[in-house]
C-alpha cells in the first residue's frame, strides 16, 4: 500500500513538473485524432464489448448499468 | 429516542447550511455573469452539430448461455443514432442523444425453442417472438463552461427500454482545468435504476408440466404434450426472482497532462457498485450431478444461472496520443480490470491515424484482451445442484480475445457538400473483427457515420 501511495506520488511529481504548453503552441496538440476520448464511432464497439466481456469502465464512456449486459 | 433527534437536528442544521452555501454560490456566479455580459466571449460550439451513426454487427459461437453454455450465438443487431449538440449561447450547450436498436438472436429465440417447425435444437433457431427485439434509449445532457473555460460542470439524464429490460439513469460531472489548460481534473457521477420483466425458460414458467403462456406468443406450453427422454421424471426447485430491479452507482475519475507540444495522456478510474438482480433470468443451468431430461434435441433447463445479488467493479486505464509527424499519429489504451465476482481483466489497444493530405485518414487498429473466469463460472452441465450461484454465461469465462480493425475518415473542412441545411463535415467508416481465441466465438462489426453543421 504504501508503495503504491509512494509511486502515485512521484508519478503526480512528474506530472507537475512538465514545462506547460502554450496555446500557440498546441498546433498539433488540437489534432482531432490526438484527442483522448473515444472516436465517435467507438460507441458501437463499446457497446458490443460491453456484452460480451466482463470488463467495463476507465474508457470515459459508461461503466455499468443501463443494460441487461454484463 | 433523544439521541436520534439530536442527530436529526444536527444534519437539518447541515443541510441548511449546505442550501445556504448553494444559493450564495448560485448568486455569485449570476453577479459574476451579469457583471460580464458585456465582455466578448467566444463560444464552446459555433454552430449546433448533427451526427448521424449507424452500425450492423453479427456474431457466431457455439457456447450460447441461453441453452446453459451449449448452442448457437449466431446473433445480428442494427443500430443507428442521431446525436445533435445545440448551442445555447456562449457558455451551454444541450446534447440530445437518439438511439435505436434491433436484434435477432438464435439463442434468446430458443427461451422457447418448441416453436413445432422442426425439432427444438440449440443450435438451430426457434421461430418464437424472443428471437428478436427492439431497444430504444435517449440521453440529454447540458453543459455549462465558465467564462475563462476553466471549470465545466454537466448534467445528464437517460432513459433505455426493451422487451424486458427498462432503465433510467442521472448524473452529472465536474471539469477543472489548470496550468494554461495542460492539466485537467474531472469528477463524474452516475446512477442508473434498471428493471427487469423477466422471461424465463419456457419450461420453468408457472411451474413444472403446467400449461403457461410463452412470452408474447399465443400459444401454450404444457410439457405433458412433450415426450421427455433421459431423466423422465423432470421435475426442477426452480423458483422465480424475488428482485427484479437493478441499480448501478458509478463514480469517476480522471487525470489529463499535456507532456509535451506532441504527447498528452489521461489517468481513469471507475468505480461501480451494482445491487439487485444481476442474473439474467432467461439464461439456463444444467446440473452436472441431476440426471439430464430432453424434449427433441433441446435440454430441459434444471435452473437458471444464480448470481450474487451485488457486484463491485474497478476499472483504471490510461490514454495516451503521440504525434509523430503530419501523416501519423500513436493513440494507445490500457485498462486494469478487477471485480468481486473473481473476475480480472487486461485490455490493451493500439491505433495508428495515418494521414493522406489533408482530407483523408485511415485508421488501423489492433486490441488485445484477456479476463479470467467468475468465481461461479461453471462450463455446460457441470454446475452442481448444491451450490448458491452458479452460471453458465461464456461471456463470464476465462478467454483471450483479438480484436482487429481498419477505419477511413473523410475530412471536409471546407463543408463543400450540403444536404438542405446540413453542411457535412465528416464521414467516418470503419470494420472491426474480434474472435475469442480459446473459444469458438467471432464477431464482425461495420460502423458508419456522418457529422454535420447546420446552417442557420
Amino acid at each position: 500500500m504504501k508503495i503504491n501511495i509512494l509511486k502515485i506520488g512521484v508519478l503526480l511529481l512528474l506530472l507537475a513538473s512538465c514545462k506547460s504548453v502554450k496555446e500557440y503552441e498546441k498546433i498539433q496538440l488540437n489534432d482531432p485524432d490526438m484527442s483522448l476520448s473515444e472516436r465517435d464511432l467507438d460507441r458501437y464497439k463499446s457497446a458490443f464489448q460491453s456484452y460480451r466481456e466482463a470488463a467495463a469502465g476507465a474508457n470515459g464512456g459508461k461503466s455499468g448499468g443501463g443494460c441487461g449486459c454484463n | 429516542m433523544e439521541a436520534n433527534l439530536e442527530v436529526a437536528v444536527a444534519v437539518i442544521k447541515q443541510l441548511m447550511k449546505t442550501i445556504k452555501f448553494i444559493f450564495l454560490f448560485v448568486f455569485a456566479t449570476s453577479l459574476q455573469a451579469q457583471e460580464d455580459d458585456n465582455v466578448y466571449k467566444k463560444k464552446v460550439l459555433d454552430q449546433t452539430e448533427v451526427k448521424l451513426l449507424t452500425s450492423y454487427y453479427s456474431q457466431d459461437g457455439d457456447n450460447a448461455s441461453v441453452s446453459g453454455g451449449l448452442g448457437s450465438e449466431e446473433l445480428t443487431h442494427i443500430a443507428s443514432a442521431i446525436v445533435v449538440s445545440i448551442p445555447l449561447n456562449e457558455d451551454d450547450v444541450l446534447t440530445i442523444d437518439a438511439n435505436i436498436s434491433a436484434y435477432t438472436s438464435a439463442s434468446s429465440s430458443n427461451i422457447d425453442p418448441f416453436d413445432g417447425n422442426q425439432p427444438a435444437d440449440p443450435f438451430v433457431a426457434s421461430s418464437g417472438a424472443s428471437r428478436q427485439d427492439v431497444w430504444t434509449n435517449a440521453n440529454v445532457s447540458y453543459t455549462h463552461s465558465s467564462d475563462d473555460r476553466n471549470f465545466i460542470w454537466a448534467g445528464n439524464v437517460s432513459f433505455a427500454n426493451e422487451y424486458d429490460y427498462s432503465s433510467i439513469g442521472f448524473g452529472g460531472s465536474l471539469t477543472k482545468l489548470f496550468n494554461e489548460k495542460n492539466t485537467e481534473i474531472g469528477l463524474k457521477a452516475n446512477i442508473y435504476l434498471d428493471q427487469w420483466s423477466p422471461q424465463y425458460p419456457i419450461e420453468l414458467r408457472n411451474g413444472i408440466g403446467k400449461s403457461s403462456l410463452a412470452k408474447d406468443d399465443s400459444k401454450d406450453f404444457n410439457l405433458d404434450n412433450y415426450t421427455i427422454v433421459g431423466n423422465q421424471t423432470y421435475n426442477t426447485s426452480f423458483s422465480n426472482f424475488e428482485t427484479l430491479n437493478r441499480n448501478s452507482y458509478s463514480l469517476g475519475f480522471n487525470v489529463s497532462q499535456i507532456l509535451s507540444q506532441r504527447l498528452q495522456t489521461v489517468f481513469l478510474a471507475d468505480v461501480v457498485y451494482q445491487e439487485g438482480l444481476l442474473s439474467t433470468p432467461h439464461q439456463r443451468i444444467y446440473f452436472g450431478d441431476i440426471e439430464d431430461s430432453f424434449i427433441e434435441n433441446f435440454q430441459l433447463a434444471n435452473d437458471v444461472e444464480r448470481l450474487p445479488d451485488t457486484r463491485t467493479k474497478i476499472a483504471i486505464g490510461n490514454r495516451s496520443s503521440f504525434y509523430i509527424n503530419e501523416n501519423f499519429i500513436i493513440r494507445s489504451y490500457y485498462r486494469y480490470y478487477t471485480d468481486d465476482w473473481g473476475i480480472n481483466s487486461h485490455t490493451a489497444k493500439l491505433e495508428v491515424p495515418i494521414k493522406i493530405g489533408t482530407n483523408f485518414t485511415f485508421y488501423p487498429m489492433y486490441r488485445f484482451y484477456t479476463q479470467t473466469k467468475a468465481d461461479d463460472f461453471y462450463l455446460y452441465n457441470e454446475a452442481l445442484s448444491t451450490s448458491e450461484f452458479y452460471t453458465s454465461d461464456y461471456d463470464l469465462a476465462a478467454y483471450d480475445a483479438h480484436q482487429y480493425g481498419l477505419g477511413f475518415k473523410y475530412y471536409d473542412p471546407l463543408g463543400q457538400f450540403n444536404l438542405s441545411y446540413l453542411r457535412l463535415k465528416s464521414i467516418d467508416f470503419e470494420f472491426n473483427a474480434y474472435e475469442r481465441t480459446n473459444l469458438n466465438f467471432t464477431a464482425n462489426i461495420f460502423s458508419l457515420g456522418f457529422n454535420f453543421t447546420l446552417d442557420k
